[in-house]
């Protein structure tokens, strides 16, 4: 087991950067997302911690030792691919122990990691298939398999669910999150579905052109994000941006109009900065942070566009001038397309930005 | 779907007669001329004649053991070479690829009587630029064309010149199929580069290369322009004939064909025997 720690590390693909210095602490046997859009740098990151990529600048140490210039090999790191890496022409037991019988590892040795894996993952009886006989989650289990036998100080996953279909993710989720408790080994783990990440994570960490945008624990993130990127991100279905202006500010607060509701007005206490009178901002507001008329300090009237039901919640999506707001309801209290209602903001259930996107607190 | 049916092969009518005239009728037509004495006048059925004689026959064992022998010599070093070729081909240091791939490529497309008379000058006892290689590090001179040995060595030298590169760019395609992620497992797993060439990259080219090997063995079992033109109609003395200088030797200068029938079916029985049993050697393990 190992603490992975991340210094100003950059990554340079010819002149093109495409890891602008990050900075990252991962504490031995944690849980850490990377998460992000694609073409983020979250994959090139994981495969600099793996020494398959050539660090342009920074360290990188696990366990207290830079491992810059240290062979992939010699890390002590495992990695399972996003498309499996499995050795085609091999049966399950033989991918398994590829690695350890190239290396001259003794029999008995060899055999009881493998027997474990096997156990862990429950794959005992695949053991004689290849992998083409094999579904895509099974598939999954054995790359995680071969990445067990090795006995790693840190496991690094690269987007490893994206080609199940959706109720074995769920399924495969659980399954990692149960072998990170099993093991207690420090786990690197990189999606672009922020579902994944708020499940799995001790600790996320959201990636955005190269640049970390925020690091904390998935609540953290959700409840309080740095900026309205990580806001946007974090959080299914996505916060709603309002346009809003700034009309006054007063008593440690400051009164925005929502320039596309009507000209509806919001006194939104601050702490640490005031922005001028007449800025254009934008106010944040979480779907299930939608209430009913007159229980908020601010209503808007919506039209209902399209309503999706899922059965313990509903999503309306409502139109209200050009801004289209996405509000979550109770299955009960359900609307249809069509409908007029009125929905209310609360000042402590919304955030502001600036206009560049950064957080007014 | 009957109807739709009925109206494609009406479309492939043309194409089919066509087939059957030039394709089908001279297989079965070379067949049954096979069981023919045909140096008689008319042609009379005499099983034994033919296939009879090619049992006895000095010269079919000579050109068996001659093709044989290019077999087993020349198919497998002009196979390894080509994976050679191929990996280097395909290595990410290589600058100018495309050129080389067209280099490797280009000894398929040079027409074979040119190739052959360049072959043949290189190869000269006073003036081809081997010799005067051999000569100036102070090797003995060698009497290509005169010879046996050398003679044969000189058709598979000049074959697999030919051939190798254009197996090489199969075989490269092959290699680009192996996806990279494969290796970097690999790399992980602490395998080094050659026991991941033997363990990983051989294993998953074995289809690949099954198919060159078959197309080679297809080929060299049918070997022509070279003894023909190179080594001058399967010199000297017979050394380089081959079964399909022997076919063409008895078909088109004796007009014996009959007995050319019974050689070509020969080979081709050769063949697909050699292949049938190279594929079941290579099988791949249920």
């Amino acid at each position: 087991m190992a603490a992975v720690t991340l210094t100003n590390v950059v990554k340079r693909f010819g002149s093109f950067e495409v890891v602008h210095g990050a900075n990252i602490d991962i504490a031995d046997g944690e849980f850490v997302v990377f998460v992000g859009p694609s073409g983020c740098g979250k994959s090139t990151l994981l495969r600099m911690i793996a020494g398959l990529e050539d660090i342009s600048g920074g360290d990188i140490a696990i366990g207290g030792k830079v491992m810059n210039d240290v062979e992939a090999a010699d890390r002590g790191i495992a990695m399972v691919f996003q498309s499996y890496a499995l050795y085609p022409h091999m049966t399950v037991e033989q991918n398994l122990s590829f690695g350890l019988r190239m290396n001259g590892n003794p029999k008995a040795d060899t055999d009881r990691r493998v027997k474990r894996a096997a156990e862990i993952l429950r794959i005992d009886e695949l053991m004689q298939r290849r992998p083409k006989q094999l579904s895509g989650g099974q598939r999954q289990r054995v790359a995680i398999g071969r990445a067990i036998v090795r006995e790693p100080q840190v496991f690094l996953f690269d987007e490893p669910l994206s080609n199940l279909d959706a109720e074995l993710r769920v399924q495969m989720r659980v399954e990692i999150s149960r072998l990170h408790k099993e093991l207690g080994v420090t786990m690197i783990y990189v999606t672009h579905d922020q579902t994944e990440a708020m499940t799995l994570a001790d600790r996320i960490v959201v990636l955005k052109a190269g640049n970390v945008e925020q690091i904390g624990a998935p609540l953290d993130l959700y409840d309080d994000p740095a900026n309205r990127f990580v806001a946007g991100f974090i959080g299914s279905p996505k916060m709603n941006f309002l346009s809003a202006k700034v009309v006054d500010t007063s008593n440690s607060a400051a009164i925005i109009e929502l320039v596309n509701h009507g000209g509806a007005r919001l006194r939104k206490p601050l702490r640490d900065a005031f922005p001028a009178i007449g800025a254009e901002i934008v106010l944040g507001v979480r779907p299930e942070h939608f209430f009913e008329a007159g229980e908020g300090d601010c209503d808007i009237p919506v039209k209902a566009d399209v309503a999706e039901h899922l059965g313990s919640v509903s999503y309306v999506y409502a139109n209200s001038g050009p801004e289209e707001l996405i509000v979550e309801r109770e299955a009960s209290r359900q609307r249809a397309s069509g409908d007029h209602f009125t929905v209310s903001i609360k000042a402590e259930r919304s955030l502001l930005f600036d206009k560049a996107g950064a957080r007014i607190r | 779907m009957r109807t739709q049916n009925a109206t494609a092969y009406r479309f492939l009518t043309p194409y089919l007669l066509i087939f059957a005239i030039f394709w089908i009728w001279p297989i079965i037509s070379s067949f049954i001329i096979s069981f023919q004495a045909t140096r008689t006048v008319p042609w009379r059925f005499a099983p034994a004649f033919n296939w009879g004689r090619l049992i006895g026959d000095p010269a079919f064992y000579n050109a068996l053991k001659n093709t044989l022998l290019i077999l087993v010599i020349q198919v497998p070093v002009m196979i390894a070479l080509a994976i050679v070729m191929a990996v280097l081909l395909n290595s990410p240091l290589l600058k100018a690829r495309g050129l080389y791939r067209f280099a490797f490529f280009a000894p398929v497309v040079v027409g074979e009587v040119a190739y052959s008379a360049v072959f043949r000058l290189m190869f000269s006892l006073d003036f081809g630029i081997v010799n005067k290689l051999l000569d100036s590090i102070g090797l003995p001179k060698v009497d290509w064309f005169s010879n046996v040995t050398p003679a044969m060595a000189l058709i598979m030298i000049a074959v697999t010149w030919r051939w190798a590169g254009y197996n090489a760019i199969i075989i490269l395609a092959g290699l680009q199929s192996i996806p990279e992620d494969v290796y970097e497992a690999a790399t992980l797993d602490r395998v080094s580069r050659v026991k991941q060439f033997f363990h990983i990259t051989l294993p998953l080219l074995k289809p690949v290369i099954v198919f060159c090997a078959v197309l080679s063995i297809i080929g060299t079992m049918q070997l022509f322009t070279e003894p023909f033109l190179i080594t001058e109609r399967g010199g000297p003395g017979g050394g380089t004939e081959t079964l399909g200088l022997l076919l063409y030797r008895q078909g088109f200068r004796s007009l014996n064909f009959g007995y050319a029938s019974a050689v070509a079916y020969t080979m081709a029985g050769l063949a697909i025997t050699i292949t049938l049993v190279q594929l079941w050697l290579m099988r791949e393990p249920k």
